[in-house]
């Protein structure tokens, strides 16, 4: 048996309660193993990270990558707004992100002499979390001068004309003669843009105003709304702007690389390409497992809580294909959720239950800072811990999150309750672990027998259906 | 039905008067006194969402569990179900759809409130709670209902509470839809499900 992978430790935030209080981690509990994300797929990539390169191992990687980027008509007295977001800080613990945005700064000043270069880091409905980041990774330093700061969706707007009418920006990201769009290629929330212009998502979503972001959730549907963030980019405003864009090349088993292209679309029609096929795979291998106790453990909102690479809302969702755009709405989606009536049933006969799979949520930790009621309305929760319990009663966004769900004081007691009354020894743990995930040894059994044949159904089917989806050549 | 728990703090040693507070709160909770440089919640419209708390650039707003949390919420008035229902789908909602996911505010609460004198989105959050949890993703439902309703929303002077209405699926030009058919937007597709959903029979008994 494997022993499991150390996960991402519990990090002091707002958001979520003190370190301290985190007691136990599901994965130091007994019968706990785990699976390398390679060991399952041997034609996963090879990484940077997790490996003996570490941190420095990306920085020589974003300074290769942006080696073969044109950065000409950047002046010495222009002004640079590097656009980042809190997704990106939640990778393998934040730190080559942090290391990706500082190289991106360095690269700019020394290859063009400009020296206004600034941080303008989004967030997505925690609104003080990439303060958080900023002064955690020592970008405030590295920028130096109050240059770096947190942006969010409620500052003052910019109205940018786009060819589907106006719609609105965060003013302080574009304050500048040019913006880098600096951003990654981890999949997460494929429930909502469905690898459709994944690339692109940031400019609808983090470096936009709450109008933009509330047309993306509510006005255009569950497969359209990404068109959002391809109209602001491709609006004379931000195109006149744009210098580059800079990526985290993911896979589910760690950091591949750095991708800088001048060609936003050229870099998103890349990460289509792997986010269909390495995340794709992932979710699919998920998408067979018959029962489990999901455990969350980790310091993100419960819906953004991963595990090789596939976020909590998206197990949840693992039950229908995801990648599919015939099915029009996953069984999580913010347009999904809303359409649930008064009896707590679809308004719609086709839409899909959550993953049945799920028999119970033991949320070991998590934070708050995103609406999650609809979770533990629909999947039996457990809560670890009265403090918990109560920042969650606090918290705006999830005022009936805790009135739907058990509490119980200990890891182990959750543990062994969830056990009990589901019947099941399958367990799948939520903790970001570098590379792989901990779990269960009967799910390992279960993921290992039947990656391979989930390799040969991606490859063969499902990945040419999902590429001509978007109008992505099969053919690499 | 909202339950409101917590109340924002202003520490006057903190607070510098910029202003920034006033101008994101959702419920015009909050006046600045530009003379004194000091910005003043009434608590009876605060509804706790923490916006002014969570960009307050000076640290000075504190959210306190109040001594006695109070609900808020819209009934549908007897005999105003068919106009509120009407409502809704004019501004093609179902009645039942929720349209906001912090609050569980649904359309038809939203729509009652306009019906009784709500205006603009800040009354409806005040009535409704909608728009005071995360305070960002139920903007353009409000704006909605109240364009269907007929009524004509200004922004707040000078603030930062919203800024316009954008487009719905219904308005995309065709000449978009057809140049990013094959890039995997499935524009009318989309439009279909949506007003399947306007139209689904009601769970309410
Ligand atoms: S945002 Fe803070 S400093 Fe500014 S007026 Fe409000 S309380 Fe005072
Ligand atoms: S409603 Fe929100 S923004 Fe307004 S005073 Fe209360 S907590 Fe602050």
């Amino acid at each position: 048996m494997r022993p499991p992978i150390p996960p991402i430790p519990p990090r002091k935030s707002q958001y979520g309660i003190d370190p301290s209080l985190v007691r136990r981690r599901v994965a130091e509990l007994p019968g706990i193993t785990s699976l390398l994300a390679k060991d399952l797929f041997p034609e996963l990539p090879d990484v940077l990270m997790p490996g003996p390169g570490g941190v420095p191992a990306v920085r020589r990687a974003a300074e290769a990558a942006l080696a073969g980027v044109d950065m000409a008509r950047i002046q010495p007295g222009h002004t640079v707004n590097v656009l980042a977001s809190h997704h990106g800080f939640t990778l393998l613990g934040g730190e080559p992100y942090a290391e990706m945005l500082k190289a991106i700064k360095d690269v700019i000043q020394a290859r063009t002499g400009c020296k206004n270069i600034r941080l303008r880091a989004g967030v997505g409905l925690r609104f003080r979390e990439t303060e958080e980041y900023i002064r955690r990774h020592g970008l405030d330093r590295h920028f130096g001068d109050g240059k770096a700061i947190g942006i969010a969706p409620i500052d003052q707007a910019i109205p940018i004309e786009t060819e589907i009418g106006t719609l609105y920006g965060i003013k302080k990201a574009y304050d500048a003669d040019w913006i880098v769009h600096a951003h990654n290629s981890d999949v997460r929330e494929v429930h909502f843009h469905r690898q459709v212009d994944r690339a692109v998502k940031p400019f609808g979503m983090s470096y936009a105003r709450i109008e933009t972001r509330s047309t993306y959730h509510q006005n255009l549907g569950p497969r359209a709304a990404n068109f959002i963030a391809r109209a602001i980019f491709d609006s004379p405003f931000v195109q006149g702007k744009f210098a580059f864009a800079c990526f985290l090349a993911m896979s589910p088993n760690g950091i591949v690389g750095v991708d800088a292209d001048r060609d936003l679309y050229a870099l998103n029609d890349r990460i289509t390409r792997s986010g269909c096929s390495l995340y794709g795979r992932m979710m699919t291998l998920f998408g067979e497992i018959d029962e489990c106790i999901v455990a969350l453990d980790f310091p993100c909102p419960v819906v953004y809580v991963f595990s090789a690479g596939v976020i909590y809302a998206n197990f949840a969702g693992a039950n229908t294909d995801l990648y599919d755009l015939e099915l029009p709405l996953p069984a999580y989606t913010w347009y999904t959720e809303a359409f649930y009536g008064k009896a707590g049933r679809p308004l719609l006969p086709e839409i899909p239950s959550l993953n049945p799979a799920i028999k119970m949520c033991v949320h070991n930790y998590a934070w708050t800072g995103y609406p999650s009621a609809f979770f533990s309305e629909h999947i039996p929760t457990v809560i670890v811990g009265r403090e918990q319990a109560e920042l969650f009663d606090r918290d705006a966004q999830n005022s009936t999150y805790t009135r739907h769900a058990r509490i119980l004081d200990t890891t182990e007691e959750a543990m062994a309750y969830a056990c009990r009354v589901t019947g099941t020894a399958k367990i799948l743990i939520f903790d970001g672990a570098f590379g792989g995930i901990n779990l269960s040894e009967p799910l390992a059994e279960l993921l290992v027998k039947r990656a391979p044949e989930v390799s040969r159904r991606v490859d063969e089917e499902l990945l040419p259906k999902w590429l001509r989806q978007r109008g992505i050549p099969v053919a690499a | 039905m909202r339950t409101i728990r917590m109340l924002a703090v202003v520490d006057p040693e903190l607070c510098t008067g910029c202003t920034i507070c006033d101008r994101v709160c959702p419920t015009l909770a909050i006046v600045t006194d530009r003379k004194a440089h000091l910005a003043a919640v009434e608590a009876d419209r605060c509804s706790g969402c923490p916006a002014c708390e969570q960009r307050c650039p000076e640290g000075a707003i504190h959210m306190v569990v109040r001594e006695k949390p109070f609900d808020i919420g819209v009934q549908v008035l007897p005999g105003d179900r068919e106009r509120v229902d009407a409502l809704c789908r004019a501004a093609r909602f179902h009645p039942e759809q929720l349209v906001c996911y912090c609050t569980g505010t649904r359309a038809d609460e939203a729509a009652a409130a306009i019906l009784q004198g709500a205006h603009t989105p800040e009354e409806i959050s005040l009535r409704t709670g909608i728009r005071t949890g995360c305070t960002v993703e139920c903007l353009q439902p409000m704006l909605r209902l109240l364009d269907a309703a007929g009524v004509r929303a200004e922004p707040p002077k000078g603030g930062w509470q919203w800024y316009g209405r954008t487009v719905t699926a219904w308005d995309i030009p065709e000449s978009v839809k057809r140049r990013y058919a094959e890039r995997g937007f499935y524009f009318d597709e989309d439009i279909e499900i949506l007003e399947r959903v306007v139209n689904a029979p009601s769970q309410e008994k």
